[in-house]
């Protein structure tokens, strides 16, 4: 199991197959965040996390064993191919021009969240991407120590202090909490590929989509696969690696180590000592 | 003027002492910092062989040497662990401590190669700190770069430390493991038929 990607491989779906990993960068300002919490309180009550935080456990599960057996018969087949006929190097840069496509995006939801150093940064980032880094397959911004983060609205929601509301799976969408749900369809309203209504911008707009989508998917076949080899249930471990990555995400990449629950703080535990 | 330059003076006598009561639970870091860069020296070593077998087993050796199994074992199932029977729990703990194992092989076998060095750390009580970590001279925009792998590090009250959980970048395998556990023993009808599924499916995934 590709440890570092844990986070990365359970947030594969997170910006909806855009190819975006979820940025792995760890500076920045610590927001408040209550979120995915529930996980963390319902791993502590006696109630099943499950209930908590996944009241549509069945339906879900439908969903997402829908979306395996998609994945195993057409995403990882594809991301194969595209992993076997193309260099790192060229995979890298398809990358990071996909995420500099997203930067407008970002750089909306950084001046919703009120975090005018972090959309300085954004804006900076895809003018320097843009022009010098080759359309955005080179990342000299990161060079001179600008470097990426990633929000969209669902996070914006969740600053905002609303709820994350139950877990929810769909096939080829991926998982999310119904705060995101909502989150992702608001941004598709700040795609700027969306007000460009040319036959040019629709074939751009699909060739992302699907781009997007394997190219996701390859960077992540390996720690996803070890993930469903080692997992009792893959559901299950799924939803947790979302929800832990999520929450971090959300807290723009400082970790937050107050709502973990306590290991070996339990009576129970104390005959061990 | 005297009177005024004594009180300035008792009150930064007053703010150094407070200053240095406020920053003792780093005197408590630093205990548990050194446990695990202790383990990272051994760690690094490990990370150098050149093949999977001798990583494996060099893993093995460590998490038997540092990772509390049984607490964390209980950990991971939660409420259920009140549930579990002494018959039960004598099954579970051993297999536990195979399928543990082998997922630490798997996720660390990513840094082989690579050097981790204590970076921070953080009290979360007298007994319980996270000790985080960084890939030595990462290359920027590489994807060790930004990766903080965490250990949780419990403190038994004689003093006697250990590993009770790993992670990276905010995702913690214990926390996962209870998660999933939780779910195979409430999707088999909970209690002890729950744990028994849940202990048939361990072994199912142990047992090469």
């Amino acid at each position: 199991m590709a440890f570092s990607n844990l986070a990365g491989a359970a947030a594969i779906f997170l910006a909806a197959m855009s190819g975006s990993a979820a940025a792995q960068g760890v500076a920045g300002d610590q927001t408040e965040s209550p979120v995915a919490q529930s996980e963390i309180d319902a791993a502590l009550s006696d109630t099943s996390a499950a209930e908590a935080v996944d009241p549509w456990e069945g339906f879900n599960r439908k969903m997402f064993a829908v979306h395996v057996f998609m994945d195993h018969n057409f995403l990882i087949p594809t991301a194969k191919a595209y992993r076997a006929t193309t260099p790192p190097t060229a995979r890298r840069g398809v990358r990071r021009f996909l995420m500099n496509i997203k930067a407008p995006g970002i750089f909306i939801n950084d001046l919703l969240q009120g975090e005018i150093g972090r959309a300085g940064e954004t804006l900076s980032r895809f003018f320097i991407n843009s022009t010098i880094g080759a359309g955005g397959f080179a990342d000299p911004a990161a060079q001179i120590g600008i470097a990426r983060h990633s929000e969209d609205f669902g996070q914006t929601l969740a600053v905002w202090g609303i709820d994350s509301g139950p877990y929810l799976f769909l096939p080829m969408v991926g998982p999310m909490t119904t705060r995101d749900g909502f989150g992702k369809i608001v941004q598709i309203g700040m795609d700027p590929l969306l007000y460009v209504r040319t036959p040019p911008a629709d074939i751009a707009r699909y060739s992302r989509a699907g781009v997007g989508g394997v190219s996701a998917r390859e960077q992540f076949l390996d720690p996803l696969a070890d993930i469903e080899a080692k997992s009792l249930d893959y559901y299950a471990s799924f939803r947790s690696f979302y929800l832990q990555a999520q929450q971090r995400e959300i807290a723009n990449g400082v970790v937050d180590y107050s709502g973990l629950p306590d290991i070996g703080e339990f009576e129970d535990f104390d005959e061990l000592e | 003027m005297r009177d005024a330059l004594h009180k300035f003076r008792t009150l930064a006598v007053g703010a150094i002492a407070a200053l240095a009561i406020g920053a003792s639970p780093a005197f408590a870091d630093e205990s548990a910092e050194k446990f695990v860069a202790g383990i990272l020296t051994d760690a690094n070593v490990v990370f150098d062989a050149p093949d999977k077998p001798t990583r494996d087993a060099g893993i093995e050796t460590l998490v038997d040497k540092y990772v509390d199994m049984d607490r964390v074992g209980r950990f991971a199932l939660g409420q259920y662990v009140r549930q579990a029977s002494d018959a039960q729990m004598a099954e579970y703990l051993p297999l536990f401590r195979k399928y543990a194992t082998s997922v630490y092989q798997s996720t660390l076998d990513e840094y082989s190669g690579e050097r981790l060095e204590v970076a921070d750390s953080v009290d979360r009580s007298a007994r319980d700190f996270i000790v985080d970590t960084r890939v030595v001279d990462a290359k920027p925009g590489s994807r060790y770069a930004n990766i903080i792998v965490h250990w949780r590090v419990y403190r038994a009250p004689d003093g006697k430390q250990s590993i009770v959980d790993a992670g990276a970048s905010g995702v913690w395998l214990a926390i996962e493991q209870q998660s999933t556990f939780k779910s195979v023993i409430a999707n088999n009808g909970g209690g002890a038929a729950g744990i028994d599924a849940l202990i048939a499916d361990l072994k199912a995934k142990v047992s090469p």
